[in-house]
């Protein structure tokens, strides 16, 4: 799984030096390249109307060709920082848009976005299904993205579809591929009509948190043609970008996260974590933007940790646990049998020699004497106490577990 | 032309039945969805509180529901789908409550349907997707407790019907039990065959739907003559205010922002003839006392406009 920044609220196109060593700085050694950084959807959507002051980005809509232009420094100072771009995004209409006439235009846009991906060495991008003034959705979409596969292909570029929304006088609701079932069959048909693989899937979660969707099952339906997702945060109600977690109600997340987390562990999911976070990057002072920048990084890697929850119990021959309460119990219940610890631990003296949930609870002095190539796992929320409790003891191979986001969960919890 | 119905809840009263179908007559109403979760409120079961409501035998329940069950057939008044009471499992209670509220209340809450002559009784799916690990998981959950009714549905000759309903994570409403149309569709399907019987079908409920954002027009096409009832009711797209139809924009431009075209697109293409039912009894503690007539005949006259145009 590769984790990739997206650069809009972080760089400035015209001055993209210090947002691009704010992501360096914060480890991230991918970038989302956006093309609506030079070709934004206020452009498109007043294009060749009266009184629009005269912009750059308005070249690039009446000669799609420019493109290139435009973007030529951005990818210039990323490649010169070692930053490559694995996935990118064709430019889009407003959601609400009502240009019926853009058509022609967003298909030449995405031609010349892929023609740079393939320069870039990006392997996929994003292209939005059109949606606004057609009758047939499916039938010109199908015409749409058939017209892009030679050029995909001598880009060696694969077309991402990306779940929509739809706006109601306001109310957004599902759109295009926000039903995954549809989704996937749109995929399989371009596939199977492009004759080889050329098409696959991006999840916006964004979308899907304001069309109050469950993640777990949509990503199950999608499986392995979901090549991307995207995770940003909002309310459930207005679309932004927000740094996940952000999203809270009286101490709750708002968005479904363990749905997602759940979906992706499901399918294996192996592909590209794109952190779009532009509206809270926008909000924070320039000052604060590399702590903030270093905060979204770590929020990824949790995002991968979690997902990738597994990969850590096998990575040793034995397990031996330290905790005997909650999160001791629902380790057990979802891993017990496949991963099952030789022991736990627990500093409460009373609950030595006891046994909890099939294990032998022993005092923590005990895993000084664990095999070689045994994993001590905490499975306690006061993690770095314990993890300098451990350390000062000379245990090896300290591992965190979390139950924040368990296949499953008991329907009451222990007291002790 | 299709029928009109609304709920029974704060419209007809315990003490004076005839008076509130009645009302609901003059209102321009020829339906009711009787309000039988009235009896049993959710937001105490969810407390672990059970009051001693459907401890009353077979033959008090129906003494004490004769009264409504004559006042609708005075009224003119057909009761043409009720909704149990819910949720029928609560998962952090303990076994007792839970089987009470299989063995005791949803039994008997069949029997009264029965005892209505009521051809539909709404339920609610079982909500234990995040403890579970998967809908699927809690589907088998809900399917356990609707082959418990399916027999007796059977035999009384009702429909069972499962509705959209939602959940909330940290107060965001998101999509809960039976918001996917196909698995839906497949379901009903499945267990129908089982039981060689029409005993499961589907209520729409327009207010669940806009809440979760979900494509009206597509979501009743997949579901087609599965759907027997709806539950028609709107809002602003964040909360369950159970409000009256096209009374919510978010634009400037004030048009209306639930997507009633696809309502009618949908209705009107699987041929809906069942009877266009208004869950939207909490208009009728909104408006004053004194409008209270004037509400009901404003939902029945959306009602007629809903009719007409399916039809059309």
């Amino acid at each position: 799984m590769q984790i990739l920044c997206s650069h809009k609220g972080i760089c400035d196109i015209e001055r993209p030096g210090q947002g691009i060593r704010d992501m360096k700085n914060a480890d991230f050694q991918l970038l989302f390249l956006d093309f609506s950084m030079v070709c934004p959807t206020w452009i498109l959507e007043n294009f060749g109307k009266r009184n629009l002051c005269a912009h750059k980005a308005e070249k690039i809509v009446e000669k799609p060709r420019l493109l290139q232009e435009q973007i030529g420094d951005f990818l210039a100072k990323a490649k010169e920082s070692g930053l490559a771009m694995p996935v990118a995004r064709a430019p889009y209409l407003l959601r609400d848009t009502k240009r019926t006439n853009l058509n022609n235009t967003m298909r030449q846009l995405a031609e010349e976005s892929i023609k740079i991906c393939g320069q870039a060495g990006c392997g996929y991008i994003i292209i939005r299904s059109l949606f606004f003034g057609i009758s047939d959705i499916w039938e010109t979409n199908k015409q749409f993205f058939l017209g892009l596969v030679k050029t995909a292909r001598e880009n060696q570029v694969t077309i991402l579809l990306e779940n929509q929304c739809r706006n109601v006088s306001g109310h957004l609701v599902r759109g295009i591929c926000s039903d995954a079932y549809a989704a996937a069959e749109w995929i399989d048909r371009l596939n199977s009509e492009a004759g080889e693989e050329r098409f696959g899937f991006c999840l916006d979660t964004g979308i899907s948190n304001l069309c109050g969707q469950d993640m777990y099952e949509f990503t199950s339906a999608l499986g392995t043609r979901l090549k991307a997702v995207i995770l940003r945060d909002c309310d459930g109600h207005s679309e932004a970008s927000l740094l996940p977690f952000t999203c809270v109600s009286n101490g709750s997340v708002q968005t479904d996260w363990l749905g997602l987390i759940r979906g992706l562990r499901k399918i294996s999911f192996d592909g590209q974590l794109i952190m779009d976070f532009s509206d809270t990057a926008a909000g924070f002072s320039p000052l604060l933007r590399p702590q903030l920048v270093s905060l979204a990084k770590s929020v990824a890697d949790y995002f991968k940790w979690q997902i990738e929850i597994e990969a850590h119990l096998k990575k040793y021959s034995s397990i031996a646990l330290f905790g005997a309460g909650n999160m001791c119990r629902n380790y057990m219940k979802c891993y017990g049998e496949k991963y099952p610890p030789l022991f736990t631990c627990d500093n409460n003296k009373s609950l030595w020699g006891t046994s909890f949930c099939g294990l032998e609870v022993k005092p923590p002095e005990a895993l000084k004497s664990v095999p070689d190539g045994c994993g001590i796992f905490i499975c306690n929320i006061y993690y770095r106490e314990i993890e300098k409790q451990l350390e000062r003891m000379g245990v090896k191979n300290i591992e965190f577990f979390n139950d924040e986001y368990m296949p499953s969960f008991h329907f009451d919890r222990i007291k002790r | 032309m299709l029928k009109i119905g609304v709920q029974t809840k704060n419209a007809v009263d315990d003490s004076n039945p005839e008076k509130g179908f009645e009302l609901l007559k003059s209102a321009g109403f020829s339906c009711a969805d009787f309000s039988l979760n009235a009896y049993l409120s959710n937001i105490s079961l969810y407390r672990h509180e059970v009051n001693t409501f459907f401890d009353k035998s077979e033959t008090e329940l129906e003494a004490f529901f004769a009264p409504h069950k004559k006042a609708a057939a005075a009224a003119g008044i057909q009761i043409n789908q009720m909704h149990m009471p819910y949720p029928n499992y609560v998962p952090s209670a303990d076994e007792e409550l839970n089987s009470y509220l299989k063995k005791t209340v949803a039994v008997k809450s069949m029997k009264i349907c029965h005892f209505f002559e009521c051809r539909y009784i709404v339920v609610h799916g079982f909500k234990l997707a995040r403890n579970l690990g998967s809908e699927e998981a809690e589907w088998e959950r809900t399917q356990e407790f609707l082959e418990f009714l399916a027999p007796m549905a059977r035999e009384m000759g009702i429909t069972v019907c499962v509705e959209n309903i939602y959940n909330s994570i940290g107060g965001h409403i998101v999509e809960g039990p039976c918001c996917d149309a196909r698995k839906a569709a497949r379901r009903i399907d499945m267990i129908n065959e089982k039981y060689g019987a029409e005993v499961l079908g589907f209520c729409f409920d327009t207010g669940h739907a806009n809440l979760v954002g979900i494509d009206f027009e597509r979501f009743i096409t997949c579901l087609g003559s599965r759907i027997k009832v709806l539950h028609i009711h709107d809002n602003d797209g964040m909360g369950d205010l159970h409000q009256i139809p096209f009374t919510f924009t978010k634009s400037r431009e004030n048009t209306v922002s639930t997507d009633w075209k696809g309502f009618i697109n949908g209705l009107k293409a699987i041929k809906y003839n069942n009877v266009l039912s208004f869950e939207t009894a909490p208009v009728l503690t909104a408006f004053p006392q004194e409008m209270k007539s004037a509400a009901l005949e404003m939902i029945a006259k959306i009602g007629k406009y809903f009719a007409e145009v399916i039809t059309s």
